[in-house]
């Protein structure tokens, strides 16, 4: 009987605490900065090095470069680039090994849709995305900026 | 008005009552709706959460849309089952329930019938009900169904004769069914209510009424559902709904009763406090009652079957006989 | 006249508690169960295979994903498997983040099983009151590496993320808090009589039978063994932390029920020491840019909450292991299953199946 009577004030206690819900989706749910969310693309900083693609553990990345149109500079530029987010699990591993931060995460977890096809994001999406981007990213970029 | 029921059935009389009746009828339902948005408002703030808030202000019109769910659902039979029973016995489960509520008097002027087998009237037809459920249980042409319904019939039928013996104690304290008179005897004071010389009736009221009503600690029937089906697993919509309609209508009904017989009514507990109306008073307590019940379900685990059953025959009854002896020698030795 | 036979009942793959899909051929007669058959597979994925084509630091996120419930003990199994491959030197801060990790996300198995165990059993409110505290593990974490559940944090050589401003003293802070809560637990459920008769005297072993099946974790230490790896066989720096190894005689249930919460009390021990020891450093060794682990095979196994997981990798030399095995304690303790339900009734399969404290996802990999 004693044991009933204790867990019953532990309830009544618990009927005045603060409630630990959150107000989503009225309210919107504040992130830590590290929040491994959908990818930010930057198609100026991508030197087509294909490392992001060899390290996802899903194969979700697929890109093409081509040629730099300006005769002057050598190296590849970025053609096209597109993240399948049915299979990408958001490890961060893309991040981790790009050498110029041309792919990084943002905060942003809203991906649902009515349609697997709205699923395969593009180039133009992914750089569209630029709310809320990780601003400690932990890459393969040299420390002291890139080159 | 009470003059009409001393006077013989004339048309116009029948139609008061029925319009009473029908006033009535929508009072329990409005409690019914209120209860379930008010228990899942009390469970939630237990468990840290806020309950029903979205619909409606405040979420109350949680339930009524939980209701029009229920009502534009598909009315699914299976086909091998037995028609008539299968549409009868939600009806025989409500009905007794509903019934059971025209002896309840609510303060001394406001009661819908005085009969002098007021608590014997309770308890013959609230049995009724557990014929409801083994029809639902046969009827549904399901194996785990009648399982199920077995299982809940056994349990609500055990737990009635401790229900049963408990308020015995009560009524020889008072010498009359009438709840009436048994309200009257506990006037004055809190010192007078039955709670305090009967405590043990009590207690076994208490715990045998949360078995009858299905509810946790006792919630088998409902929680059967993890592993065997229970007796609803067939009713779908509407029907379904009539056997959680007639959970509710009884908590309404053990609840009054708890006040009544041993919480005194609509008497006040200090004299003073006598300006401040009978209802009123019944009000507050039937809803500390109903508070209890809601807090015995957020906290406690479920017992297991033959536990219930070891308890119910081998503990409450003995205690039950045990207190109608204990009253019967402080009666003899008072007199 | 009377004609008896037996039901066989298909406690399916959708199974109401949380432990996942997963399902029992249960042959029934009458209430008592005659034989239980469990069938598992439902939520196989093919990691092992998988990884054959993967180089070890991409098998990281896979191995999130085999005991969801407990990461980051995953995570570090694999790792310490190549470490002990390529005999790597660890760093200091880098050991001392991976043991606050893992003990933190010990506490946060062990309620979850608390709270899932008792939902089982019928009381709802416990599992909301668990899901808090393991919330505020879970936005640690979320701070520490950016993910609530698969962290994908270890990497071959030590850990890919400092702790930021302010973590370890989030962390210290969580100590008091934790231990007042644990008091509040053992109020409300602890001495409840209703819970003690569901547990007492269900699902009893002995010994000898658990060292038969090879079980591991809390359900070989209720019956009085006293079998922990980060005592018995240390890895990382247990060996510098001084917490006690809780057993119990008896093995039913209940003593398996206050096993694991002592053990929530030892992880904060740990916690305490570690937080105050806490140095300064690098978080990554010395490690070659690709990691190639010379030939060689290698097994190497730790405490999880569930009991003991172990990385058996076989390497040739190249980037991708040629066979990579988990010893997954869930599948490996759920053997004694159809042992232990001949005989009891229906009620006390899901007390029983709770008590082991199995994830469908470690079972099936």
């Amino acid at each position: 009987m004693k044991g009933l009577i204790k867990g019953l004030g532990v309830t009544l206690k618990s009927m005045t605490q603060k409630k630990v819900t959150y107000a989503y989706p009225d309210v919107p749910i504040e992130m830590p900065d590290r929040f491994r969310g959908i990818q930010h693309f930057d198609p100026e900083k991508c030197i087509v090095c294909n490392q992001c693609a060899r390290i996802c553990p899903t194969e979700c990345i697929t890109l093409t470069g081509k040629a730099n149109p300006d005769p002057e500079k050598k190296g590849k530029v970025i053609d096209t680039y597109d993240i399948n987010f049915e299979i990408c699990i958001l490890c961060d591993l893309c991040t981790e090994v790009c050498p110029t931060e041309a792919i990084v995460m943002t905060n942003n977890f809203e991906l649902s849709t009515y349609s697997r096809d709205d699923l395969f994001k593009n180039l133009q999406w992914l750089n569209d995305n630029n709310q809320h981007i990780r601003k400690e990213n932990n890459s393969a970029m040299p420390k002291g900026g890139a080159k | 008005m009470m003059h009409l029921l001393e006077e013989s059935l004339t048309w116009t009389n029948f139609f008061i009552f029925l319009f009473w009746g029908v006033v009535m009828l929508l009072l329990i339902l409005g409690f019914v709706t209120y209860a379930i948005y008010f228990e899942r408002k009390v469970i939630g703030w237990m468990q840290l959460r806020i309950g029903p808030n979205r619909v409606g202000p405040l979420g109350l019109l949680q339930s009524v849309a939980d209701v029009t769910k229920l009502l534009i659902k598909e009315d699914t039979i299976p086909r091998k089952a037995e028609r008539e029973l299968f549409i009868l016995a939600p009806v025989i489960t409500f009905i007794p329930s509903f019934v059971i509520i025209a002896t309840i008097p609510f303060s001394d002027k406001l009661f819908n019938a005085n009969l002098n087998v007021g608590l014997l009237y309770y308890v013959a037809l609230s049995g009724i009900s557990t014929i409801g459920i083994i029809l639902g249980g046969w009827a549904s042409n399901n194996k785990y169904a009648l399982l199920g319904g077995m299982r809940s019939a056994a349990q609500m039928i055990s737990y009635e004769v401790p229900l049963v013996i408990s308020v015995i104690g009560v009524i020889m304290l008072t010498g009359s069914l009438n709840l009436h008179t048994i309200v009257d005897q506990q006037a004055g004071g809190f010192w007078h209510w039955y709670f305090l010389p009967q405590i043990i009736g009590f207690i076994i009221f208490v715990i045998a009424g949360v078995s009858e009503l299905n509810r946790t600690p006792f919630d088998l029937p409902e929680a059967e559902s993890e592993l065997v089906a229970g007796y609803h697993v067939e009713y779908s919509g509407f029907r379904f709904a009539f056997f959680m309609l007639a959970e509710y209508v009884y908590v309404f009904a053990v609840a009054s009763l708890i006040t009544l017989l041993f919480l005194g009514g609509w008497h006040a507990p200090f004299g003073f406090l006598d300006f401040i109306p009978g209802l009123i008073w019944f009000l507050l307590k039937f809803s500390f009652i109903v508070f209890f019940l809601f807090w015995l379900r957020a906290t406690l685990p479920r017992v297991r079957v033959d536990q219930l059953m070891g308890f119910g025959w081998k503990v409450l009854l003995p205690l039950a006989l045990l207190n109608i002896f204990v009253t019967a020698i402080y009666m003899s030795i008072i007199s | 006249m009377l004609r008896t036979e037996e039901l066989l009942l298909n406690v399916g793959p959708q199974h109401p508690s949380t432990h996942g899909v997963f399902r029992v051929i249960v042959k029934l007669d009458g209430e008592v169960i005659r034989e239980a058959i469990p069938v598992m597979g439902y939520l196989h994925r093919g990691t092992e295979k998988l990884a054959e084509d993967l180089n070890y630091t991409q098998i990281i996120p896979y191995t999130d994903r085999l005991d969801y419930v407990s990461a980051m003990t995953n995570n570090y199994v694999l790792v310490n498997a190549v470490e002990k491959l390529m005999q790597l030197e660890i760093p200091e801060r880098a050991e001392f983040l991976r043991v606050i990790v893992m003990e933190l996300q010990r506490i946060a198995s062990h309620m979850v099983w608390w709270g899932t165990y008792l939902l089982d059993i019928g009381a709802m409110s416990p599992f909301l009151y668990a899901f808090r505290d393991r919330e505020i593990i879970i936005n640690l974490f979320n701070e520490l590496c950016g993910a609530r559940l698969t962290y994908n944090y270890m990497r071959v050589g030590g850990v890919k993320w400092d702790a930021p401003e302010g973590w370890i003293e989030k962390v210290r802070d969580f100590v008091p808090y934790m231990r007042g809560k644990l008091k509040e637990y053992d109020n409300l459920v602890s001495g409840n009589e209703i819970f003690l008769a569901r547990i007492k005297g269900i699902g009893k072993y002995d010994a000898a039978t658990a060292m038969a099946y090879g079980l591991s974790g809390a359900n070989l230490r209720c019956t009085g063994i006293q079998w922990d790896l980060r005592k018995n066989e240390p890895y990382s720096i247990y060996n510098r932390f001084d917490f006690d190894v809780p057993t119990r005689e008896g093995g039913d249930c209940y003593d398996r029920y206050l096993l694991r919460l002592e053990e929530i009390v030892q992880s904060l021990r740990i916690l305490e020491q570690a937080v105050e020891q806490f140095p300064a450093g690098d978080t990554m060794g010395k490690v070659p840019r690709v990691i190639r682990p010379p030939e060689g095979e290698v097994y190497a196994g730790i405490e999880s909450p569930r009991g003991e997981i172990g990385c058996y990798i076989i390497s040739r030399g190249k980037q991708e292991p040629y066979r990579l095995k988990f010893r997954r304690p869930s599948f490996v303790n759920l053997q004694i299953l159809p042992k232990l339900l001949v005989g009891e009734t229906m009620t006390n399969l899901i007390t029983i199946l709770g008590g082991i404290d199995i994830v469908v996802g470690e079972v099936d990999a």
